[in-house]
């Protein structure tokens, strides 16, 4: 609890939880840039799930989004990681956001490997269905648990 | 009949009150609303920045276009219901939100956007494809696109953040944390 104690006073506590829009605007970005990540992550699913850019691979989607996904992931996190310093013992004890955060390493992790390999290469149908399909519930579970973090608490 | 009143008529309507009363129904509606959001919003703005010449060059306009068109009706229509479902459930508190009313004025623009877009630049991609310059018209439906659909989510967290004037309220309560 002495990290926490010490995360719990710092300076972007400070800003989000004494300015009045300063949480909001986090948010904000949080949201709207999640949004552009799991947006080209699923152009891709479709793809591998065939159900969407028949002519045209998986390979050449995945190396035209990733740099959307990455800024994406990248704002969406660091927004996180915000939000999360404005009230650590809160988050921290909080079991939604203990699933998201889990839910959002494996994600990540998957998207980074599994996903990027088998959209990279020419997969056949049922390993690009699978492998769309597994992306697909991860990022709804971190949307899912990300909700619940607020909803329930 | 004042609004305040049809709100509250359709607050207490019986489904209403199950959406709002019975465990994990609000939520549940919740967590589709805003999946569909993170994923046929996020559709949305790659199709725009497409238009833009900004995402997904070596794919054709046409095929962006005409390859996400199904998924975002789908979802837009998800996402709709279950915003409906939402607002209605608790319509009284929203009622004197301005974020709420924000947020539905840009989903009337959203219409308006379609209405007046959808014939001169959606329904015609391959005319957009062969153009050397991509036309003003399609770079504006994709800017004002842009523009409502980073607006919508943003006021729709907003929401949230209300917290009506004791004096001027209708209702006690707020929309917490939604």
């Amino acid at each position: 609890m002495v990290s926490l104690a010490f995360l719990q006073s710092n300076a972007i506590a400070d800003l989000l939880n004494n300015t009045e829009w300063g949480f909001a605007v986090a948010e904000c970005f949080h949201i709207v840039f999640f949004g552009v990540a799991i947006g080209t992550i699923m152009i891709v699913d479709l793809r591998l799930l065939g159900l969407a850019f028949p002519r045209v691979t998986s390979a050449k989607l995945h190396h035209d989004t990733w740099a959307y996904t990455l800024i994406g992931l990248t704002v969406t996190v660091l927004a996180g990681m915000a939000l999360f310093l404005s009230a650590p013992r809160m988050y921290s004890l909080s079991g939604w956001f203990q699933f998201k955060a889990i839910a959002l390493f494996v994600a990540i992790l998957y998207n980074y490997t599994v996903h990027y390999k088998v959209a990279s290469s020419s997969p056949s149908p049922g390993v690009g269905v699978a492998v769309g399909a597994i992306s697909v519930l991860l990022w709804v579970s971190v949307v899912v648990g990300g909700l619940f973090i607020g909803l329930l608490a | 009949m004042s609004l305040y009143s049809v709100f509250e008529s359709i607050q207490s309507t019986s489904f209403m009150t199950w959406v709002e009363q019975t465990p994990w129904v609000y939520p549940i509606i919740m967590a589709t609303h805003l999946s569909c959001i993170a994923v046929f919003g996020g559709m949305i703005l790659m199709t725009d920045l497409r238009l833009l010449g900004l995402a997904l060059r070596d794919q054709s306009i046409a095929e962006v276009v005409g390859g996400l068109r199904p998924f975002k009706r789908i979802g837009f229509v998800i996402m709709v219901t279950c915003g409906l479902l939402m607002a209605g459930s608790e319509a009284p508190t929203y009622y004197p939100n301005p974020y709420f009313w924000t947020k539905m004025t840009l989903l009337l623009l959203v219409g308006v956007h379609a209405l007046v877009f959808k014939p001169i630049v959606y329904d015609h991609p391959e005319e957009l494809d062969k153009s050397p310059v991509l036309p003003t018209r399609a770079k504006a439906a994709a800017v004002l696109s842009l523009v409502l659909w980073v607006s919508i989510p943003v006021c729709g967290r907003l929401i949230g953040y209300y917290e009506p004037d004791e004096g001027k309220a209708k209702t006690p309560q707020t929309v917490t944390n939604r």
